[in-house]
């Protein structure tokens, strides 16, 4: 028989262990949505540089497959795995953050194009940061690397921008997501 | 009394127990993202894996992912039972309803 001390020794391990697998669940699921929204972000931005004047329907149809393909995953790779509560949780942060990101940078300041073009990455980016406060650090490495980068094209690439925006933002979510899915 | 599981109180094979038993049921782990789990080497958790099989508290298995052997282990039925009445035992140990 063992003592309290070595009980609680073993709980604490059992505990350790649940956290990681659940933390290696939440990155699996993570990893597939951020690379799906890397190709969908290197395909808006090309066909942006591509078709300048269809640039609005061109990141509504990018928005609406990449929410409809982050449900579809998080619905299909979550429930199974018994983290629906979870990524339902997420979807909804993610809506509220979108909402807020609306009113800012159309109702309370008048973006320009150039302005908009960033302003949605970085803000994206900052709702990786904040999750990975929670649920792991490769969200923050994430968004801290694609963030910088974001920031040096908008003072830097001039008339690129959008070409810089597909290789760094869609390059990085696409990478990143790769890498996260070795942790 | 209930009696701590000599087979799962094993340290590594408790930790195997763990992260299979916080899956759905009949949701396995790979052989390779459980080592990272659990943090075992190769050759140690493979004996770990086979002395569980035979206790009956994991189903092992094999097959072919394109060219690539791969080995899920999955807790079964009696597996969870008994990691759950281990873990029952060792909240009354600390509880102090058992010596």
């Amino acid at each position: 028989m063992i003592d309290s001390r070595q009980a609680s020794a073993a709980l604490s391990d059992i505990n350790d262990v649940v956290h990681r697998v659940r933390q290696s669940q939440i990155y699996q699921i993570a990893s597939l949505i951020i690379i799906m929204w890397g190709v969908l972000v290197f395909v808006g931005y090309i066909a942006n540089y591509t078709w300048s004047p269809q640039g609005y329907a061109i990141w509504l149809v990018v928005d609406l497959v990449g929410i409809a393909g982050s449900i579809g995953i998080a619905a299909f790779g979550g429930v199974g795995r018994g983290a629906g509560a979870f990524a339902i949780r997420l979807l909804m942060a993610f809506l509220l953050f979108i909402a807020f990101g609306i009113f800012c940078s159309v109702v309370l300041g008048h973006f320009g194009p150039r302005q908009m073009l960033v302003f949605w990455p970085v803000f994206t980016m900052l709702f990786y940061a904040l999750a990975g406060l929670w649920f792991g650090y490769a969200f923050i490495v994430i968004a801290l690397g694609s963030t910088a980068l974001i920031v040096i094209g908008y003072f830097y690439a001039g008339p690129a921008l959008l070409l810089w925006m597909a290789a760094v933002h869609g390059g990085a979510l696409v990478l990143g997501g790769l890498w996260m899915r070795r942790i | 009394m209930a009696e701590l599981d000599e087979i799962i109180h094993q340290p590594l094979r408790l930790r195997i127990m763990a992260a299979l038993n916080v899956l759905p049921v009949a949701t396995g782990l790979e052989f390779a993202r459980l080592k990272k789990l659990t943090g075992a080497t190769d050759g140690n958790l493979g004996a770990h894996i086979e002395t569980l099989a035979r206790a009956g508290y994991v189903a092992v298995d094999k097959a072919f992912v394109g060219k690539k052997p791969q080995t899920t282990v999955t807790a079964t039925a009696a597996g969870r039972g008994a990691f759950g009445r281990h873990v029952a035992t060792l909240q009354e140990i600390i509880a102090g309803k058992q010596p």
